[in-house]
């Protein structure tokens, strides 16, 4: 594996780590859990 | 190989939108713990059949929201970017070639017998500017009353949440229909426009407009996977020149950020001159020559 790869794993492994820690991970489902009127186009 | 890619794409299409309730009375869109997962490729978690959600709406919608904190730490859309991220740096644009349920119907769409044409390569870098202004920018300065942006992408562009999540959806929910404004209409002449020119040139979206492409193309050199080329093997014959979907030449644009991967040059080559693998170092010149691409 080239060293950029590794590094770009370490890195990106971290950010998901910290998004997880920082509650991102439930404010992900409570977005999916609702029909985005924003992405369907619909609404103003 | 190409047999196995469609498999494979259907696996990922269907089984990634495999709520079946939403017409028997149940949610009109899932809502189980699987939506804090993100698909690999792009697929409108407002289908009311998706079970999980979409890389490009939630990272608008982190960016939108960037100005709210949860105990003083920004909702940075970290969790979004490490995850693609990763499959980024793991097998790039392999994901577009063989996961992507958007990439799949117009592989679909493609299918129709009709004149066919190729791309103006300069538009290939359109893309990028889609995934800089209106997945970044656009949903972090452009902030309504209450400060919080728009995911301006979904809003104005995104063809798979017109077909996937839009259409569906106003026929199952027809309360809907009151709110229809400019944007669906605006969304669903871009749609129709999207699916002609998909049928028209192979892959045109994903070439020309999807940010979630450009995001993985950026790791098309340093991917853990990788097209090989094996110079001495080849004879120049241009088969797989001609069953590219994204017009790469890959005996001379190996590593292209266009390359999505399906493989359908290593099938296409009798003469073993294109391999896929993990990535190796280098070969010296003698051995083999590894030209890339200057997009």
């Amino acid at each position: 594996m080239a060293k950029k790869t590794f590094w770009l794993f370490m890195l990106f492994t971290v950010l998901f780590i910290m998004g997880v820690n920082t509650g991102e991970l439930n404010y992900l489902l409570n977005m999916g859990s609702t029909i985005c009127l924003a992405c369907i186009g619909v609404g103003g | 190989m190409n047999r196995l890619r469609w498999l494979i794409q259907t696996l990922v299409a269907f089984g990634t939108n495999a709520y079946l309730l939403f017409p028997f009375g149940g949610s009109v869109i899932y809502q189980g713990p699987l939506k804090a997962v993100c698909h690999p490729g792009l697929n409108c978690y407002s289908c009311p059949g998706a079970l999980l959600s979409c890389p490009v709406g939630a990272f608008q919608n982190f960016m939108g929201s960037l100005r709210y904190s949860v105990g003083g730490i920004p909702m940075s859309g970290a969790v979004v970017l490490g995850y693609v991220g990763f499959i980024g740096a793991t097998v790039g644009r392999l994901t577009c070639g063989w996961m992507c349920p958007f990439g799949f119907i117009q592989d679909l769409i493609h299918k129709i017998p009709t004149r066919k044409f190729s791309l103006w390569k300069p538009l290939r870098w359109v893309k990028y500017a889609v995934l800089a202004v209106l997945v970044v920018a656009m949903p972090i300065f452009f902030v309504d009353s209450s400060g919080l942006g728009h995911p301006w992408f979904c809003k104005l562009v995104c063809p798979a949440g017109t077909l996937e999540g839009a259409i569906p959806l106003l026929f199952l929910k027809p309360s809907l229909w009151g709110t229809v404004s400019f944007f669906f209409w605006n969304k669903l002449t871009i749609l129709i426009l999207i699916l002609v020119a998909a049928t028209l040139i192979s892959r045109f979206f994903c070439r020309v407009l999807c940010p979630l492409g450009a995001f993985y193309s950026l790791f098309s050199r340093i991917t853990l996977v990788q097209l090989e080329f094996v110079e001495g093997n080849c004879v120049e014959c241009g088969a797989c020149v001609r069953k590219c979907p994204t017009g790469v030449i890959p005996n001379l644009e190996l590593d292209s950020r266009e390359c999505i991967m399906c493989l359908r040059c290593v099938d296409a080559c009798h003469f073993n001159a294109l391999d896929f693998g993990m990535r190796r170092p280098p070969r010296k010149p003698a051995e083999a020559k590894r030209v890339t691409s200057p997009l």
